[in-house]
């Protein structure tokens, strides 16, 4: 046990600056949580599952048009919607300021995901199938969900239970960000950045990039914004705005 | 079941038509001094309002927050006497034998119409254009809704009165042959036609009435909704409330019930006119006062409560304005008095067959209702920028001044002297209707017990 | 005109029990071809829940579709029987009496099927069943009561148990009818059903008093239990078009008029099956379209609300949503559908006296009704999630599948089965109330002509 417990409160920094795109975050996530296999028919079924997701819109007309990439997953929102309306508390806030999903206690009546202002809980409409040689590639820290229950982004939360017992409980020793990284405890999306777009780290700990730059971004002048902020969910993850030294005043996005 | 008192049959039964007839013109034809006592008081207070309206005009048009609570008494003025005249009008849609009694008393509302309506006018000047601000009008021209709202409410009271007009015709009709005036007789002639009483006529009479009725109210439930939103609603930043119109139609109902049930009870204290109103007509209007309560509150409570649970920062902003913060003295009063007092009056079965029971609850109502609509309009006319979406800075609380207590003071005497001046116009108590009852009805001896028949004409 | 036939008590009770002891052909090849479709849909149900919800057309944004209109049609449906049993039974309307049983009937028939929608949509319905009612044996935690799928079954459960309690309370007089008809293993259900009931004077005082005290206290649990059921939608901030605080009276409206409608098809579909032409008469169809006509026009009011105020704030989403209800195909199609239907075809029909006792027609657009109601609540829920916020890239669409459409098929055919054979066990036209109305029927003379006319015991 540690001698000081601090109470960690997660969360994300995501710089639309810097992302590409190249959704390495969307397959590394995949394969640390045991997702199903999104073949072209479950696209097509709109039924895939994709617990962060890169959303591209168009913004412009041809000749002039540009790409925009906006990942986005699970805001653990303080506030969240998805939470009061589960008639069976399968999903709750934890005192580390996640939105946590309980399997087991999910039966399946997606109201969650209707009142998901953000559409980032997935519904397992099948039941998962991997062949035979893909079966050594689950991930044992984390479980398998059978059809019929609802599932997100978790924040990696094996990961991060991990981190507790080996850094605050057998090393004694307070979570950083360095520790998280050298332990290979950040989530697999943030490892998987080619650009560092996403930065994970603790609201909390002062000292962590992520509360840096909160505190830098959200002044004037700053790029800081929150998704859908007039909803009041209180999203634990932030956004930095694209800096677009060529684009002209709020054109119109379109998919 | 019901042992305490046997409602059997009008105790004017025995009265033939003629009398009825007489014993309703005298008493119409000379009210008493009493009358132009209390005529001449309301008088006076009607011109203080009149002073403290001109002390309003010469601050300007542009100071918004002045006119919140002329506004207010504008939309209580408004709700109680155009909702009255729906009471007779969806009565008699209804077939209820008991409304006969009291369907001119309801009727003769029309008149404040004409006042309320003048009410409205300085009201136009002070209303804000929609350009830049949510509205009903989405992106209409700036001055639409003071266009429509005039023209809304201005067809509403001329369709009141064209109801008062032709529901009196046969009274009137009466009145000339029983007063032995002639058709030379100026008071009378401009508005009577050659009204002889034959099947056809009154046949025409009905349909016309039917007609006149339904788009009555059509256009009744239509006025509610412009004037509440555009007033009120549309006013405060954040507040998008779909059942809002419905909520100030229910209480406008509820209120014009409690008004006729008060007017009932004066009639009844200072006529001998009121031995037309029975029990039986209180008891009748005091259920539906007790279902208009019961809705006052469910209407309020589904607003309040889809607001409540999304915890969307615009609509808190909103709730903690009208409702929890900035006017919660006004709020806590208006529901009070509109809904806990009233229905626990009005609950208990003893109390609602009587004649005091409705009355008193009706007489919180009336006051109650006046603080709702405090605070919407009061609110709504204190908010400095209407282009807002969020109110992040709750404006504070608009007490009210001098000037406010005299208009509103001023307001309500004009309006129930106008009401007063039209009774002198016509008969109070409408006398074909209760002859046509009369008509429609026996006791009849069914194995021990004496028992009403009432005939029901398709 | 009404199209009274004089009969006697032994005659009432012969006819009326005539569907309990006689039946048909017809009768039994219909009740076959319905647990037919009813067997088809448990087998659709059945393969469901092995495969997964992946054999619907659900998908993500779109989690709730047909099975969830399908629940508030039911429930929508199941308000008629408050409506007609108990409103009408308070203000005495005469011509209640030979709908209410039906529509008691109905409601619970349609209350009991709705239920099952909820559990067979869930994700793993065999946990469904048991996890939402409020017990704590193993657990550690009761059911999460901020949830509006938490108060669904307690206001749906408790409806169910009213309404059948009602229903029953109704039918003890009917039951000693049956037991003084029958011999056997029927004679001793009947009896113990009947409880002793005799016909005595304090009898019938006793059981009036009960319907007249249950009639009141179902009238807040009707209120209740569908606007408990719009605040499954209501209390989701999420979803724009969801989102509005009208829900609650929107949605209890809209199942009067549903629910109404489907009584009138129903008693229409039983006076041809049963022959009971003297006992459900043009004039019950009559009364029954002018209140539908009230209803209609209400409901119209709340839509209307409803619709504007979604876009009232002119917001993105919010306009997306109501131009791909308006005009994008397929939606626009059943936007069309739903409102010529459940409006603007029946109500100018129900206008004209002739249409109101033609009983093909009444058959028509009550049926109509109902079909404009379904879609009505379909395109309140698919589109709501179809645009739900401004991330364009997640908007969706939604097809139903077979499986889907099946089990929709099968929960009328359950109803319609259910309502059949329960007339084989009781009379769906109440024998004490058509016996009381033909007792209260007197004629008055007045002038040359005889009125209809009813006695009042108050």
């Amino acid at each position: 046990m540690a001698t000081e417990t601090i109470n960690h409160k997660w969360g994300m920094v995501i710089d639309i600056d810097r992302c590409t795109g190249c959704q390495a975050c969307v397959v590394a996530c995949q394969a640390e949580n045991n997702i199903p296999l999104n073949t072209e028919d479950r696209f097509r079924q709109r039924r895939a599952i994709e617990w962060i997701r890169v959303e591209r819109y168009w913004e412009g007309e041809f000749p002039n048009i540009k790409a925009r990439f906006i990942p986005i997953l699970c805001q653990h929102c303080e506030n969240a919607p998805c939470e009061p309306v589960c008639p069976v508390y399968a999903t709750y806030h934890n005192n580390q300021g996640m939105n946590v999903q309980v399997y087991n206690r999910c039966v399946g009546t997606r109201y969650c995901a209707n009142n998901c202002s953000y559409q980032v809980r997935f519904f397992n409409f099948w039941e998962p199938v991997w062949p035979e040689s893909l079966k050594n590639q689950l991930n044992p820290d984390v479980t398998v969900r059978s059809r019929g229950i609802m599932e997100k982004c978790t924040f990696n939360i094996q990961r991060l239970r991990k981190a507790e017992r080996v850094i605050e409980g057998q090393r004694g020793e307070r979570i950083t960000d360095e520790n998280l990284k050298e332990g290979n405890f950040l989530p697999a999306c943030v490892q998987a950045c080619p650009t560092d777009t996403l930065i994970f780290g603790d609201w909390n700990d002062p000292s962590s990039k992520i509360s840096s730059l909160k505190e830098k971004h959200f002044v004037d002048g700053g790029r800081g914004y929150k998704l859908l902020d007039d909803l009041g969910t209180q999203p634990n993850v932030i956004y930095l705005k694209k800096v677009d030294i060529n684009a002209e005043h709020k054109v119109d996005a379109h998919a | 079941m019901h042992e305490s008192h046997h409602v059997v049959a009008p105790s004017y039964l025995d009265m033939t038509a003629q009398e009825i007839t007489n014993d309703v013109l005298e008493r119409h034809h000379s009210p008493g001094n009493q009358f132009w006592t209390v005529a001449m008081i309301l008088g006076g207070l009607f011109v203080v309002g009149l002073v403290g309206l001109f002390m309003l005009v010469s601050d300007g048009f542009d100071n918004k927050s002045n006119w919140g609570y002329y506004a207010a008494t504008f939309a209580y003025v408004f709700s109680l006497s155009q909702t009255a005249v729906l009471v007779s009008v969806a009565l008699r849609m209804a077939k209820s034998h008991w409304r006969r009694p009291l369907a001119r008393i309801s009727e003769m509302f029309a008149i404040v119409g004409v006042y309320s309506f003048a009410m409205l006018v300085p009201l136009l000047w002070v209303l804000p254009s929609i350009e830049g601000r949510r509205s009903l009008w989405f992106e209409w021209p700036g001055n639409t809704p003071h266009i429509w709202d005039t023209m809304a409410l201005g067809s509403l009271v001329i369709c009141g009165l064209a109801i008062l007009y032709f529901a009196s015709l046969p009274d009137l009709v009466t009145d000339k042959e029983v007063s032995g005036k002639s058709d030379e007789d100026v008071s009378y002639h401009p508005l009577i036609p050659h009204w002889f009483g034959t099947p056809k006529h009154w046949q025409l009479q009905k349909i016309v009435l039917g007609l006149l009725g339904g788009f009555y109210f059509l256009m009744l439930i239509i006025v509610h909704m412009l004037i509440s939103v555009d007033f009120a609603m549309a006013l405060i930043p954040g507040w998008k409330d779909a059942i809002f119109p419905a909520f100030h139609a229910i209480n406008g109902i509820q209120a014009s019930i409690a008004l006729i049930i008060v007017t009932m009870f004066i009639l009844r204290s200072t006529s001998s006119l009121g031995k037309y109103l029975e029990l039986e007509q209180f008891w009748a209007l005091s259920k539906i006062l007790l279902a208009t309560c019961l809705l006052w509150f469910y209407f309020w409570w589904s607003s309040f409560f889809t607001y409540w649970y999304g915890r969307m920062p615009a609509e808190i902003g909103v709730l903690k304005y009208i409702m929890f913060e900035t006017y919660s003295t006004v709020f806590l009063l208006a529901f009070t008095m509109c809904f806990v007092i009233p229905f626990l009056i009005l609950v208990v079965n003893v109390v609602r067959k009587t004649i005091w029971g409705p009355t008193l609850a009706a007489t919180v109502i009336l006051i109650g209702t006046f603080f709702n609509q405090v605070r919407y309009y009061v609110a709504g006319f204190s908010v400095e920028d209407h282009t807002l979406h969020v109110l992040e800075n709750l404006p504070d609380f608009t007490s009210p001044g001098p000037i406010d207590f005299m208009v509103i003071v001023g307001g309500i005497s004009g309006a129930v002297l106008t009401y007063m001046l039209g009774t002198r116009l016509f008969p109070i108590i409408s006398i074909w209707e209760i002859k046509e009852g009369l008509m429609l009805q026996r006791v009849r001896k069914f194995m021990k017990r004496d028992i009403r028949v009432l005939a029901k004409p398709e | 005109m009404q199209e009274r036939v004089r009969i006697s008590d032994s005659q009432v009770n012969t006819d009326l029990t005539s569907s309990i002891f006689e039946s048909s052909k017809l009768y039994w090849i219909l009740v076959g071809f319905l647990a037919l479709v009813v067997l088809c849909g448990f087998t659709a149900a059945g393969y469901m829940f092995n495969r997964g919800l992946g054999v619907t057309g659900l998908n993500r944004p779109v989690m709730w579709g047909f099975f969830i209109t399908n629940f508030v049609f039911w429930i929508g449906i199941s308000h008629a029987g408050v409506m007609l049993s108990a409103i009408l039974r308070l203000v005495q309307a005469e011509w209640r009496r030979p709908a209410t049983r039906a529509a008691e009937v109905l409601t619970v028939f349609s209350l009991m099927t709705a239920m099952t929608m909820p559990l067979i949509h869930a994700g793993r319905p065999w946990r469904v069943a048991y996890w939402v009612f409020p017990y704590d044996w193993a657990r550690g935690i009761y059911p999460n009561v901020r949830s509006a799928l938490v108060w669904d079954p307690s206001a749906v459960f408790t409806y169910l148990t009213s309404s059948i309690l009602f229903v029953y309370i109704a039918l003890i007089p009917d039951f000693a009818v049956l037991r003084d008809r029958t011999t056997g293993v029927p004679h001793i259900i009947y009896s113990i059903l009947s409880l002793g009931w005799r016909g005595s004077v304090r009898q019938w005082k006793l059981q009036i008093i009960a319907g007249i005290l249950l009639s009141a206290i179902i009238l807040p649990i009707f209120v209740s239990v569908h606007s408990i059921v719009s605040w499954d939608f209501g209390t989701a901030m999420s979803v724009e078009a969801w989102h509005s605080t009208v829900f609650a009276p929107y949605f209890v409206i809209g199942a009067v008029h549903s629910g109404v409608s489907a009584v009138v098809t129903v008693m229409i579909i039983l006076r041809w099956m049963f022959h009971w032409e003297n006992y459900i008469r043009r004039e019950h169809m009559d009364s029954l379209a002018k209140l539908l006509i009230v209803v209609a026009t209400a409901w119209l009011f709340f839509f209307a609300l409803e619709f504007f105020f979604g876009l009232y704030a002119l917001e993105g989403p919010e306009v997306a949503l109501r131009e791909l209800q308006v005009f994008e195909a397929p939606w626009k199609w059943y936007f069309l559908t739903f409102l010529i239907t459940s409006y603007l075809i029946p109500v100018p029909m129900w206008l004209i006296p002739s249409v109101r006792r033609n009983l093909w027609l009444m058959a028509f657009t009550t049926i109509l009704v109902n079909v404009g109601m379904w879609f009505e609540r379909f395109i309140i829920i698919v589109p709501g999630l179809m645009r739900k916020q401004a991330f364009v890239f997640t908007w969706g669409g939604y097809t139903p599948s077979i499986v889907e459409v099946t089990i929709i098929t099968a929960t009328f055919a359950m109803v319609s089965m259910l309502v059949l054979l329960f007339a084989k066990v009781v009379p769906l036209i109440p024998i004490g109330d058509a016996k009381e109305g033909m007792i209260l029927h007197d004629e008055i003379k007045i002038g040359k002509v005889m009125v209809p006319a009813v006695m009042r015991e108050e």
